[in-house]
């Protein structure tokens, strides 16, 4: 890939978007949208660049109605400038992605990124309620809409999601946001997997637990203030400050992967990691992130994940490494299926070739 | 239009002789689901495993014949209706629970499992399955995911699609894939997630891996009257505004608590303006915290006559009033019209006022009993079939019911589905655009329309509703 032939555009409109990528899919351009670039590293090595559409221009709250708690957002805003808008409410995203601060929405949708508050909230699978994707054709298509419960049409914003921008440019997405917990507790513990065990069994599962390679455990606790401090006080283990999950979500690598597979086969898959190795894992959630060494120790920990019925994604490593052993590994059976949707969005693969699966 | 003799042969050689049935008094038994409309299929088949459903898919795409799956007809909006004629493949044969994995909290199931029994049969594992459509005695999970069904307990714990891991599916070409999964993030694009809630347009489905959930230690459940609809509405998003999302926030109009009171006798307040069914579960310390701050919210916004279920026999009759309460409107009229716009939680008080005013201009009854915490209405339009010149009077005022939503910034449907019934509102509240992005999914899945056609596009061509050869009998109101 030649870098230095690649025109740099940053649309201030949605409209202006659609048709820059219009005219440069007519022109057989190769086009790819970058936001915060925080998750630039994930993916396959760009077979071709032409255009950068950078969406950081497209950065308004479009519309924020607290008593419905749903927000509509342009693409291109930074996740810390939303909560900011959300918090004058009393409302937040639960979104908590690693290698913060700085990723856009766009860029959390395309990429599905999540962190530990997956455990309560879910993905944005689960409250993303509307989109607006730019198309290589030109068009702005929405689907969804701004109600927190909706089967009009097809659910285009579970396609969209994580699809690496390969079928379309998010443009702006609307959510279903929530109320900040009426009790927020976060605790510690130095016991590893048992203290994991101990926190899952308990009556009230916690919103986040997160478990380190060093046996640290730090476990957050949402509610009603008797419910929660009842818990913890039955726990046992020491609070700690709330400032620990800012920390964590700073938390990446030089070369680091994500594992993600079924919850009750973590442990095994975690287990057969290179000795030392350094990780953080959501054991609730069933997604831990590695920072691995070198390629070997990732071809074997990835036949393990895959085996378990899971995945191993390189998050970030040079070109090299990806080129050595995929972004992506094995794909996915329905690989014909998801063919045809890509034919049926993006006919002339302008979109981030190289880069996802399909 | 008959299939060819040589059709049914090999429908038969697929299914067997006594799973096809073409005599058309056992055909109209399936002319309808639990909408209006209706239409006679040519075909119904009744398959019992995964092979056979694809076999007959194949046999349906050789023939050019529209195959229309259906689970146990509970549905609201004619996704099940055969429309366009061609087989109906009927899935209620597939009724397995394959596997309930307690460690995982995961089921596998078939298709034709109904709601309840999953949950039955989850229970001795401490676990449920979290979404409950007022038909869950009746309705089957494949029903449910085609449709990504709803019901009173999604306010917290979300719809059908929050709860599907994966399902194995049949596409239009017969063939057999699995989508999705127990593991996180999958990779590729999420076919899963796009597939439950197609209506039956983009695939058949014949498994289902759904997440089951702890039962909740404790559950409270409180009963409140209000003055007025609009007082229930303001105090609906008071509960919310101070941050507190209950495990389900359900309405009843006046019209509608007179008619389940009659039926059975859960000591619904007559004489209220609206009840409000509140419910919150967890452990002991929460729910009762969470149950204070709800009274005093309710109490602040003119709410009274409060009364919290002391028996889990009482928190039952309660539920059994409310998901019963459009069976009990049969007592007012044999039929209903039912919609279920979906209007920003703000605007509710706005659009029942509408619905009311659109009742009254067409001299319809209107019964409102609804989730009212997820601003997802039910306005049942009360008729009574046997006075000819009603439907097309029913069918006006619904539609004005929907667009006063669409104005509101709502949408067509929050939990039954576009189907036949909504698909030429669809430009309402979608661009051409939008549609024809939609319309790429369909062709790239099903590129000669096999699946379920008529449904969820609009259809230029489409007549007014027909009554599908029921001519005078009152259909008897069905309980729900």
């Amino acid at each position: 890939m030649v870098r230095a032939a690649i025109e740099v555009i940053k649309p201030r409109t949605a409209e202006d978007l659609a048709t820059t990528l219009g005219e440069a899919a007519a022109g057989g351009k190769a086009v790819t949208a970058v936001g915060g670039g925080r998750a630039a590293g994930m993916g396959g090595s760009l077979h071709r660049c032409d255009v950068e559409l950078h969406t950081g221009g497209l950065d308004r709250v479009i519309e924020h109605s607290p008593a419905d708690m749903v927000v509509s957002v342009e693409a291109g805003i930074t996740l810390e400038a939303l909560q900011v808008h959300l918090a004058k409410s009393g409302q937040f995203l639960p979104l908590d992605p690693f290698n913060s601060p700085g990723h856009t929405i766009g860029g959390l949708l395309a990429t599905g990124w999540t962190g530990p508050l997956r455990m309560r909230y879910g993905s944005p699978r689960d409250f993303l309620i509307g989109i607006r994707v730019a198309l290589p054709d030109g068009r702005l298509a929405s689907a969804g809409g701004r109600v927190v419960k909706n089967v009009s049409g097809y659910d285009l914003m579970k396609l969209h999601l994580g699809a690496m921008g390969s079928l379309g440019v998010i443009v702006a997405a609307s959510f279903k946001v929530f109320p900040q917990p009426l009790h927020d507790v976060t605790v510690e513990s130095h016991d590893g997997w048992p203290a994991v065990d101990a926190v899952l069994a308990a009556p009230v599962a916690p919103s986040a637990i997160e478990l380190f390679s060093d046996g640290r455990v730090i476990a957050r606790f949402f509610g009603s203030p008797d419910a929660v401090n009842s818990t913890v006080k039955t726990l046992g283990w020491p609070g700690t400050d709330r400032e620990a999950w800012t920390q964590h979500s700073h938390r990446a690598a030089d070369r680091w992967a994500r594992i993600a597979v079924p919850r009750t086969k973590l442990r095994e898959v975690l287990n057969a990691l290179p000795q030392g190795s350094r990780w953080w894992a959501s054991p609730g959630v069933g997604i831990a992130h590695w920072a691995f060494d070198d390629e070997a120790a990732v071809i074997t920990a990835r036949t393990f994940a895959e085996s378990a019925g899971g995945s191993l994604v390189l998050m970030f490593a040079p070109d090299q490494v990806k080129e050595k052993v995929g972004a992506w590994g094995s794909p996915p059976p329905t690989l014909e299926v998801m063919r045809r949707l890509k034919e049926a969005f993006d006919p002339k693969h302008i979109l981030n070739p190289g880069r996802y699966v399909i | 239009m008959p299939l060819p003799a040589s059709v049914i042969g090999e429908l038969k050689k697929v299914a067997g002789r006594d799973h096809v049935i073409t005599a058309l008094n056992d055909l109209r038994i399936f002319e309808r689901d639990g909408s209006i409309e209706g239409a006679v299929p040519d075909a119904i088949v009744l398959p019992s495993n995964t092979e056979q459903v694809a076999a007959v898919i194949k046999v349906a795409a050789r023939h050019n014949i529209p195959i229309v799956p259906r689970g146990a007809g509970t549905g609201l909006s004619g996704g099940a209706v055969t429309i366009r004629g061609g087989i109906a493949l009927q899935m209620t044969r597939m009724r397995r629970i394959l596997e309930i994995d307690p460690v995982g909290q995961t089921a596998l199931v078939e298709p034709g499992v109904v709601n309840q029994e999953l949950s039955l049969a989850a229970a001795p594992h401490q676990l449920f399955y979290a979404p409950d459509p007022s038909s869950q005695k009746a309705c089957t999970i494949g029903g449910n995911a085609a449709e990504n069904s709803g019901g009173p307990h999604c306010l917290y714990y979300g719809v059908t699609t929050n709860h599907v891991l994966g399902m194995e599916v049949v596409l239009a070409d017969g063939s057999v894939h699995w989508v999705s999964g127990d593991a996180a993030d999958r990779i590729g694009l999420d076919l899963c997630g796009v597939l439950v809630g197609s209506e039956g347009t983009l695939c058949a489905i014949t498994k289902v891996k759904v997440r089951l959930l702890r039962i909740p230690p404790s559950i409270a459940t409180l009963l409140a009257a209000f003055p007025s609809i609009d007082a229930a509405s303001q105090a609906v998003s008071a509960v919310i505004g101070r941050g507190i999302v209950p495990a389900a926030l359900e309405m009843m109009d006046k019209v509608t608590v007179g008619a389940v009171e009659a039926h059975y006798r859960a000591g619904y307040p007559t004489d209220a303006g609206a009840v409000l069914l509140v419910e919150v579960d967890g452990v002991a310390e929460s729910t009762r915290e969470l149950m204070a701050a709800i009274r005093e919210v309710l109490s602040e916004n003119q709410g009274y006559a409060m009364r919290e279920a002391q028996t889990p026999a009482e928190r039952d009759l309660l539920w059994a009033g409310r998901k019963g309460a459009i069976g009990a409107l049969g007592r007012i009229k044999p039929n209903y019209y039912l919609h279920d716009g979906v209007v920003p939680r703000s605007k509710l008080p706005q659009v029942l006022s509408a619905v009311g005013e659109i009742g009254v201009h067409y001299k319809l009854p209107v019964a409102n009993v609804f989730h009212a915490g997820d601003g997802n209405l039910h306005p049942n339009i009360l008729f009574d079939l046997r006075d000819r010149d009603v439907l097309h009077q029913v069918e006006e005022a619904g539609e004005e019911m929907l667009h006063a939503v669409v104005e509101l910034g709502g949408a067509l449907s929050g939990e039954h589905g576009i189907g036949l019934e909504k698909s030429s509102y669809m430009p309402w509240i979608f661009s051409p655009d939008d549609l024809e992005v939609m319309s790429r999914v369909k062709s790239a899945l099903d590129p000669n329309g096999l699946l379920n056609p008529g449904k969820i596009f609009p259809d230029p061509e489409r007549k007014k509703i027909s009554l599908a050869g029921r001519t005078g009998f009152a259909v008897e109101a069905k309980w729900w």
